[in-house]
């Protein structure tokens, strides 16, 4: 991989959208996730590495709070999206989670149709006035995903009857229609080929236009192509933070260094 | 693994010649034997199993096919104005003082007429020749008359119903050396029977009385009919379907997708589990004490069968809902949280749908199995002689006393008679064609349902 071009990538954003402090995860007696703090950029592609089992998953979901499924499951500390405390009690999760969107590791369309796909959110939230509007939402929404000339035919069809790489990038199709602003995605590309990946990758670089996008990926290679700012998970830490460019070619952590090099994981 | 594998090879390379492959060694012969041995005893099973079947269908098909067939006498029978309308003035009251005893003779009169038209040759007098018919000819003849009473000084034509003897003879159930000690049939009786059938005034006809009669007394075996409590166990079906569904599948979904994971829940989650075992009559005295006892719902009423099978039916339902709701993948309600549905819209919109053929399949073997249930009814007085008519509004149909099919079918079997006997497989036949169209429902509606993901 042309890991050289990680270099001339410019960060051009400033703003701050996520920012957690000390947040704490712990599934019954286990301490998932120990103190970590970051700050997540708008109009930035954040990735977080790490090796399996290090939190980064975990972390993923705290951020538009899927943990509240599992009962075990305890957060502490302190998540603020635009200054907004998630974790407050008067926070409604499902508020929270049409904002923050969530693309996940294995394609999970519902089995219904393509255009049922996308129009869900849509219709649950009530974005769209009209049929036609809605219409509009779920092309502009298939479009975004790169999708829209595969499926423009058959919007009919059974979500469930396209390819692995079609299946998620109807997913990341139904993540954008309901307008979020930041978009989860949890190794959107584990069960993907390469040319199904290279597509999610080019999708993914698209959406930074408008979104947070928050990736966590197995691949560094991935993480290195797509994102500006990486974060390095390990036993529950987080380890390093910084730009991609920092974090591949100079990383100030040996732990990171071993980890990119190969030598733990 | 390498190195061990390597070891082992060199070890025994010298006596390594494993043989032809052509020639089967001692082991792979053992373990071929075994599993010939085990697909045979597979094979044996299904046989027997099979075998039973076919014994079962045999017998009830051979046994109870009689009860759709009836035997029919067909008479012309003069209805004169001075028995039935004495004083002429055509007043109802008074034709209805005329009691079955009335109408006996005409019957009698009617058969002896017949006879003596046919040119049958026979020195009975005309009330044994009368007793061809049906106990139940006379009630016949006296509704039919009441029904429209400018009948009355006309000559019409019946249907009726030949005595049950008469009707076994026809079917060889009776024969003339069995009726040696019937004091109800005399030899006579047949020779005029047998002179009748070859004039084609008695003959064995399709029975749909019963299909839609009610039961009948131990006199008439011929006239009884399952229908009425076909339409009992309609209506206990109709409440199951109603309180169980709902309630089942809405608990179902509570403690499923909802409940916290605790140890109140952990004790609900194997009560269920233990009510689904509990003898089908301790719900029946529980229904007994709660419904009939202390709520004080009638006696033998559907209503109350169809609670006590609803408290049976709910485990059952219980258990397939959570069973389906736990086979839809995490990943759909991952994905429907993931778009900012509610719980509750995660569950209706896409768990639900899915699990729907499961749920389907359990509120229908659920049903199945409260159709067939006998010993709860015992307890609620639904078990018993009970010959009301069918039932004209949905409130009567839930609260007068009825029986049910399965109940039906063991009063028709512990009575003496050999005619009830016959009707006893016949009703099953019914209740079979019940659950066998029940099942096929559920596999159709399964079939429509089911989507793949």
């Amino acid at each position: 991989m042309n890991d050289m071009r990680i270099l001339e990538r410019d960060v051009n954003t400033t703003a701050i959208k996520i920012s957690a402090k000390d947040v704490q995860v712990y599934y019954g007696d286990n301490h998932a996730i120990k103190d970590v703090s970051v700050e997540i950029e708008d109009k930035t592609v954040t990735a977080f590495i790490g090796p399996s089992g290090c939190g980064k998953s975990t972390f993923l979901r705290c951020l538009n709070r899927m943990n509240d499924t599992i009962d075990i499951c305890r957060v502490t500390g302190d998540i603020r999206i635009d200054g907004e405390d998630i974790y407050d009690k008067k926070v409604d999760p499902v508020q929270l989670r049409a904002k923050v969107g969530m693309v996940f590791q294995k394609p999970n369309p519902f089995p219904k149709s393509i255009y049922d796909n996308v129009a869900y959110g849509p219709r649950i939230h009530g974005l769209a006035r009209s049929k036609s509007d809605l219409d509009e939402i779920v092309e502009n929404a298939l479009r975004r995903a790169a999708i829209w000339n595969e499926v423009k035919d058959r919007l009919t069809a059974a979500g469930t009857s396209l390819s692995g790489g079609q299946q998620q990038r109807l997913c990341i199709a139904r993540a954008v229609a309901t307008e979020p602003e930041v978009l989860l995605m949890d190794e959107p590309c584990s069960a993907l080929d390469p040319i199904a990946t290279a597509q999610v990758e080019e999708l993914i670089d698209e959406l930074r236009q408008n979104y947070s996008v928050v990736i966590v990926t197995h691949s560094m290679q991935q993480a290195a192509r797509v994102s500006q700012k990486t974060a390095f998970f390990h036993l529950g830490n987080l380890v390093e933070y910084g730009e991609t460019g920092h974090i591949f070619t100079n990383p100030d952590d040996p732990r990171t260094e071993s980890y990119i090099t190969g030598r733990i994981g | 693994m390498t190195d061990a594998t390597q070891t082992n090879a060199s070890d025994a390379a010298p006596k390594m010649t494993k043989g032809s492959l052509l020639v089967q060694d001692v082991r792979t012969r053992r373990r071929n034997a075994a599993e010939a041995r085990f697909k045979a005893y597979g094979m044996i099973a299904i046989s027997i199993g099979l075998l039973m079947l076919v014994i079962l269908v045999y017998n009830i098909v051979s046994r109870g096919t009689g009860a759709f067939q009836q035997t029919f006498v067909t008479l012309s029978v003069e209805l004169p104005a001075d028995k039935l309308d004495k004083k002429g003035n055509g007043d109802i009251e008074e034709i209805k003082k005329v009691s079955t005893f009335g109408y006996s003779p005409l019957l009698s009169a009617a058969m002896a007429q017949t006879v003596r038209d046919l040119g049958i040759k026979t020195d009975m007098k005309p009330k044994d020749m009368g007793e061809i018919l049906s106990k139940g000819a006379a009630s016949q003849l006296r509704d039919y008359v009441l029904a429209d009473i400018s009948v009355i000084g006309r000559t019409a034509t019946f249907e009726l119903l030949a005595s049950s003897r008469v009707d076994g003879y026809l079917k060889d159930r009776v024969t003339r050396d069995s009726i040696a000690n019937d004091k109800n049939i005399s030899v006579e009786q047949l020779d005029l029977v047998d002179a009748l059938v070859a004039a084609g005034v008695v003959e064995k006809r399709f029975n749909i009385g019963f299909i839609t009669g009610s039961d009948a007394s131990d006199q008439r075996p011929e006239a009884a009919g399952i229908g009425v409590s076909m339409i009992g166990s309609l209506f206990m079906m109709i409440v199951v379907l109603v309180l169980a569904l709902p309630i089942g599948v809405a608990a179902s979904i509570y403690l499923e997708e909802f409940a916290p994971k605790n140890w109140i829940t952990d004790i609900i989650e194997v009560n269920i589990s233990n009510l689904a075992a509990v003898p089908s009559i301790v719900f029946g005295i529980l229904g007994l004490a709660v419904f009939i006892n202390y709520m004080h719902l009638p006696n033998s009423a559907p209503l109350v069968g169809g609670l006590v099978l609803t408290l049976m039916t709910l485990p059952t339902i219980i258990i397939s809902t959570r069973a389906s709701l736990k086979a839809v993948p995490p990943s759909i309600r991952d994905a429907a949280l993931g778009v900012g549905a509610s719980k509750m819209q995660s569950v209706f919109h896409h768990v639900l749908p899915l699990a729907a053929p499961g749920i389907l399949t359990g509120t229908i073997i659920g049903l199945a199995q409260a159709l067939g249930e006998t010993a709860p009814l015992l307890l609620i007085g639904m078990v018993g002689f009970i010959a009301s008519n069918a039932p004209d509004s949905i409130a009567s149909g839930l609260l007068s006393p009825n029986s049910a099919m399965p109940a039906q079918i063991y009063e028709w079997a512990k009575r003496s008679d050999p005619a009830f006997y016959e009707r006893a497989w016949g009703g099953i036949i019914i209740l079979l064609v019940f659950l066998v169209t029940m099942n096929t429902i559920a596999v159709i509606l399964r079939r429509r349902f089911e989507r793949r993901w």
